[in-house]
């Protein structure tokens, strides 16, 4: 097997960057991983990745926060059963309240924790084949193969309108 | 820029970059000198409140019946206003609405220090700011726990998980404007910039689970906005009290809500666009928008005043129509009227689609806007208390100057706290307005031509 290389292409267009990775696909290097400057539905389909992870943490969060108000609301009523207002001292439509915001602030949460932990943030390291132009104004695709793929990958990179290309090793 | 955009390639994403940096750019010396003007007003506030804290609230207007007067008025206005961050950013989020990009990072901006700025207010209004946290639940050393059958207690959750979200929310957002700042910037804003962006460079990974942990958070965020100001409502619905006890309340305040937070971003955006040179970001065609939100909610409120009389009248209820007939012709009655120029009669020119872009005219209306609101929330809320069920008990309050310079104070650190954040992060999301770069450029084309 020969030597991995990375092969860096930049594009200025979003659709252009967007039909060069279908068609690094079919090629099936061994990874492909792509910057951009803007969330791309396009790229992302493109890609064909499965969806995030983030949602089950998500929702598991919000279930999380609707036990915890029960507990709360129902667990400190029957600690001290002072009935208050004539009303009953498990009093449902009210901890329905706290139920809701409860699930809303520990589904929030977890989105956040849940982004951070996926998305591998705090990132300390810089990805190869990263450039400030990708934060910017620019689409990059970084193709790892081997090298005997590498003629072929750098010309669908041209192909498909890539401003530049540059080969790294990996 | 707006004048040159003939082309449909103009501004570009690099131009939209410029546009939003050169803001963040050192500030000259007007700007750190209306800083320190709101910040001395702090001050000031902050001495009042801690004269109030030692000699009590005798040093307030606050009397039998009126024990809630503007202290209170200004953490449902403040809170109000925090609600049009939300809306634009979160629900026109869902709603995939076009002229929100350019608007929404001030609107969540203001949002989440106009929350800040409510959750001083229950604070200022406490006699012993020092037992605050009985709200929390926490058990007394009766290890008795708070009461959660009491509104008070859907208060303190429901806004603390507002501020919370809506940080979190204000935060997601800016991660990849302040990763594109940290490329272009240099010295201590390198450094501040990339200790917020969190290492972020954009990566397939970084935006699939960022895009869908921002839609889930925008999704949690939209019932939220609209539960925090019924709940904020049922504060006064839930009590017995003429003026207040009425199930017309969570949607009534839920769009004088919106109202006012979208008249509030208008306030802030028109002066802002001119001294930080950003017309070829905010367009008119953004404020077009903005106005037809204040025109529907303006609508949406005088219905609601509508029916609230009608209900009084249907209702039979004799206290209950003494009480509004006060709040009409008695002697804070002016404050009514004032309310109903401000909320129902004069956004009536907004209908003028002239009007809409007319920037002055708008500011303008926006102000009146704020005004009114603020006035609706003390009518509602000391003007009930004030003529209660009892006419030997009926007396007016005064505010005190405690509470006048506390009130000042909070507009104050309001401005302040935005001002900072107008001029050392990104205002304007550039990730957005690249996202939906078409639309801004369309926008600006229709200006050209208008101009041509």
């Amino acid at each position: 097997m020969s030597p991995s290389i990375e092969i860096v292409g930049s594009f200025a267009d979003e659709m252009a960057c967007t039909h060069c990775i279908e068609k690094l696909r079919a090629v099936r290097p061994a990874a492909l991983r792509v910057f951009s400057p803007i969330p791309s539905h396009h790229i992302e389909h493109a890609i064909g990745k499965p969806k995030s992870r983030v949602r089950a943490f998500v929702l598991t969060g919000g279930a999380l926060g609707i036990v915890s108000a029960i507990a709360l609301t129902v667990g400190t009523s029957w600690e001290w059963n002072l009935v208050v207002g004539g009303k009953p001292i498990v009093s449902w439509p009210p901890f329905i309240i706290i139920m809701f915001e409860l699930m809303v602030l520990f589904g929030g949460i977890s989105a956040v924790l849940s982004f951070l932990f996926n998305a591998r943030v705090p990132a300390f390291e810089i990805e190869r084949g990263y450039s400030s132009r990708f934060s910017e104004d620019r689409f990059g695709i970084v193709v790892r193969c081997d090298e005997g793929q590498g003629a072929q990958v750098e010309s669908i990179l041209k192909e498909s309108g890539a401003e530049e290309v540059v080969r790294e090793a990996a | 820029m707006a004048a040159a955009v003939q082309d449909t390639t103009t501004p570009s994403f690099r131009d939209v970059d410029r546009s939003v940096l050169r803001v963040m750019e050192m500030p000259g010396r007007i700007y750190w000198l209306w800083v320190a003007f709101c910040f001395s007003l702090v001050a000031f506030g902050g001495a009042m409140w801690a004269r109030q804290i030692y000699q009590g609230l005798g040093v307030t207007g606050l009397r039998q019946p009126v024990m809630w007067a503007i202290y209170i008025t200004n953490f449902v206005f403040w809170v109000g206003i925090a609600h049009s961050g939300t809306l634009i950013s979160a629900i026109l989020f869902l709603f995939r609405t076009r002229w929100r990009t350019a608007v929404y990072r001030a609107a969540e901006t203001m949002t989440l220090f106009a929350v800040a700025t409510a959750g001083l207010y229950p604070l200022i209004h406490l006699g012993r700011v020092w037992n605050a946290y009985w709200l929390l639940p926490y058990p007394n050393e009766r290890y008795l726990q708070p009461n959660f059958r009491s509104p008070l207690v859907w208060d303190a959750f429901a806004v603390s998980t507002y501020l919370t979200i809506s940080a979190l929310f204000l935060f997601m957002g800016l991660i990849p404007d302040v990763a594109n700042a940290r490329e272009q910037s240099t010295g201590w804003r390198k450094t501040f910039y990339s200790l917020l962006a969190l290492g972020w460079q954009g990566t397939d990974e970084q935006w699939r689970h960022y895009s869908m942990a921002y839609l889930l958070l925008a999704g949690l965020a939209t019932p939220l906005v609209l539960s925090v100001h019924s709940v904020v409502s049922w504060d006064f619905a839930m009590a017995q009290l003429p003026g207040w006890h009425s199930t017309i309340f969570a949607p009534y305040f839920v769009a004088g809500a919106i109202f006012s937070g979208v008249a509030m971003v208008i306030t802030l955006l028109i002066p802002m666009r001119k001294w930080l040179h950003i017309e070829d970001l905010l367009t008119p065609w953004h404020f077009d928008n903005l106005a037809k939100v204040v025109l529907l909610t303006s609508l949406i409120v005088s219905y609601s005043y509508a029916t609230e009389t009608f209900m009084t009248w249907y209702s039979g209820d004799k206290i209950e129509q003494m009480t509004f007939h006060m709040r009409y012709f008695g002697p804070w009655g002016w404050m009514f009227w004032v309310m109903v120029l401000c909320n129902c009669t004069i956004p009536l020119l907004l209908f003028s689609p002239r009007i809409r872009v007319n920037l002055t005219a708008l500011w303008i209306i926006s102000i009146f806007v704020n005004i009114g609101m603020w006035f609706e929330r003390f009518v509602i809320i000391a003007g009930s208390l004030a003529v209660n069920f009892n006419p030997s008990q009926w007396a007016f309050y005064r505010p005190s100057l405690t509470e006048l310079s506390i009130t000042v104070a909070s507009f104050a650190w309001f401005l302040g706290l935005f001002s900072l954040f107008a001029r050392f992060l990104p205002i304007v999301s550039m990730t957005e307005l690249k996202e939906g770069i078409g639309w801004l450029r369309k926008a600006l084309r229709k200006d050209y031509e208008k101009a041509a």
